[in-house]
């Protein structure tokens, strides 16, 4: 416990020295680097907040593709029909997220366990039949997103950067705060956080509003990238299989484990780019094997055999 | 109208035994196989290879599928899900899910992504035919199929000592250990009957409606809607579950149109969900 404490001032300094790196980057990156650390970093988001619900706060959902689809959509239908800003579209893409997780979460959580994973599914399939057949967003045909075409890869970059820096920091200070403690402990027992004061209902919703929210936003940057939406991409179960693996291969239940997952996430599908189907087959096939040999993915037996971690989320003991 | 209730009921039967491998698999080892779905179209494609591609008989192409099922899934719970189920129920689970996403993608490399179909003569023949209603082949003979494996199924669970071992196995793991019943295969065994009605359901399932490898997602999520409608574990509540689940779907596509048939089923299963968080016959599965 010592070691790991006395560590946490270079973990910051390594965080920020890594920070001030992405920051010059596109001075002298190439347009293909760009691109790929922007997916990074929007992948990272969602990575956190998948994370968030199921590493910490225990509420494995296989549904948040639904909030990436609003995302987009909000982002497509307010900037190109009504003429709004592109980033104030895209943050009223979250609001929207967070409005329709408040609308759908007195049904979800009533559920539990593989209930509540499989019910928010069920969501985000009613989402993608219903926007399939909705006269105001082209039915099937998808929307084209004209406005972002002129965006320059930089500004792209910077805004996919500020998104996942801000998304690591809220989970950072929020797994700090006396949330991030209870969310913990509802998460290893829930019922001696209730016996305890924990508030269960509350606690799960906080995170599950911060989680739809940044879900929204990351909806909103990844099709700023796409720059066209269609029901049966915006709402894929592949969002969600993205996040899970992330997060498993990298480990669950750690800060960086969702950074190190949307690396090894983003490096792989755009090396196999070329073998088209091949992605998916290694990417179940190796997170299978992670499961099964490391089950606390890459970050936690690091961890575990060296005590290495950057952005803490543990407390000082001394 | 009466069409819809009718055809509804008899779509039951088969989303019954779509649903059946899960209910009892998460009865028995408390796991969601997120790879049922995807396990059940492989059998399909089984199926149709061999009846379109080497000329076998139906008959004979499932019962080959049947087996092949039955090894892949003594495989999947030997070497994967047994390694995993003492350590919770979310490893468990997110290996299925890895299985899920590796399966359907084979499955789209293998066989690309056009939708199929198995040839039959049940599917375009009518058994009854009156002015209000008629009655197609192909959904009755799956219906008939639902209800008998959902009879024997139920017979082997209550009168057999292996059903008695599987019983007792998901009542009480180590009492069913000290007495000597090697759990771990009573897992095995219990797989192996999930993926044997997951291939009879996948011969009907292709026989009855087109597929493509992506249909797995969607044959999931309605096994997972019949299971959790009548009760995790509730072999009789399948039945339910299956019913009630096709008549919404058919009912849903007569009054609003064909195109928004499975919101309306994916509703009602919501509904169901939050009024009665644990499915319908839930109390009766608890025992």
């Amino acid at each position: 416990m010592k070691q790991l404490t006395k560590k946490s001032p270079y973990g910051i300094m390594i965080a920020i020295a890594i920070l001030v790196v992405l920051c010059v980057i596109p001075a002298f990156g190439s347009t293909y680097a760009l691109s790929i650390l922007t997916l990074i970093f929007i992948y990272m988001t969602m990575g956190q907040m998948w994370n968030l619900m199921g590493g910490y706060a225990g509420l494995l959902s296989l549904g948040m593709q639904a909030f990436i689809g609003i995302g987009g959509y909000c982002l497509a239908v307010f900037s190109v029909n009504y003429g709004v800003n592109i980033y104030l579209a895209i943050l009223m893409g979250a609001v929207f997220s967070v409005l329709f997780g408040l609308a759908v979460s007195p049904a979800l959580f009533k559920m539990t366990g593989v209930y509540f994973a499989i019910g928010s599914w069920v969501v985000a399939e009613a989402l993608l039949i219903a926007f399939s057949n909705w006269k105001f967003v082209r039915y099937a045909q998808g929307i084209g997103i004209s406005t972002v075409y002129q965006l320059s890869g930089t500004q792209v970059y910077y805004t996919a950067l500020a998104l996942g820096v801000v998304a690591v920091l809220v989970v950072l200070c929020l797994m700090r705060s006396k949330t991030g403690l209870a969310l913990m402990a509802i998460r290893d027992n829930t019922g001696a956080a209730e016996v305890m004061g924990v508030p269960i209902y509350k606690t799960k919703i906080k995170c599950y509003m911060i989680a739809c929210f940044f879900m929204g936003l990351a909806g909103g940057v990844m099709y700023m990238v796409q720059g066209y939406i269609v029901p049966s991409a915006g709402f894929s179960i592949q969002w969600t299989v993205a996040m899970t693996f992330m997060v498993i291969i990298g480990g669950s239940g750690t800060m960086e484990g969702p950074i190190i997952g949307a690396v090894l996430y983003v490096l792989l599908t755009q090396y196999l780019y070329n073998f088209p189907g091949w992605s998916m087959i290694l990417l179940g096939a190796i997170a299978v094997v992670v499961i099964l040999i490391a089950p606390r993915g890459v970050m936690g037996t690091l961890h575990e055999k060296t005590g290495f971690e950057i952005l803490s989320s543990r407390r000082n003991l001394y | 109208m009466l069409q819809c209730l009718i055809q509804g009921i008899l779509l039951g039967g088969l989303y019954a035994i779509i649903g059946i491998g899960m209910s009892m698999v998460f009865g028995i080892m408390g796991l969601t196989n997120l790879a049922h779905g995807d396990l059940m179209i492989l059998g399909t494609y089984i199926t149709m290879l061999l009846v379109t591609s080497y000329n076998v008989p139906i008959l004979l192409a499932v019962l080959i599928a049947v087996i092949v099922m039955a090894v892949i899934g003594f495989l999947m719970q030997n070497f994967l899900v047994n390694r995993v189920l003492d350590k919770g129920a979310e490893p468990a689970l997110l290996v299925t899910f890895g299985v899920s996403i590796f399966l359907s993608n084979v499955i789209l490399k293998i066989f690309s992504a056009d939708y199929k179909s198995i040839p039959n003569s049940l599917a375009s023949t009518n058994v009854v035919s009156t002015a209000s209603f008629s009655i197609s082949g192909i959904y009755l003979f799956s219906f008939i199929v639902g209800l008998v494996v959902i009879v024997a199924l139920s017979y082997i669970m209550q009168k057999t000592n292996f059903g008695r071992s599987i019983r007792a196995t998901s009542s009480d793991t180590m009492a069913a250990e000290l007495m000597g019943v090697n759990t771990k295969r009573a897992y095995s065994y219990a797989m192996i009957i999930a993926m044997v009605t997951a291939a009879i359901a996948g011969a009907l399932v292709g026989s009855t409606f087109t597929f493509n490898p992506a249909s797995g997602t969607s044959y999931l999520i309605i096994a997972f809607g019949v299971v959790v409608i009548g009760g995790m574990g509730s072999l009789p509540g399948t039945l339910l579950g299956g019913v009630v689940l096709g008549v919404a779907q058919l009912l849903g596509g007569y009054f609003f149109g064909s195109g928004v048939q499975m919101l309306i089923a994916y509703i009602v299963l919501l509904v169901i969900l939050a009024i009665r968080p644990n499915g319908l016959l839930a109390s009766a599965a608890r025992k």
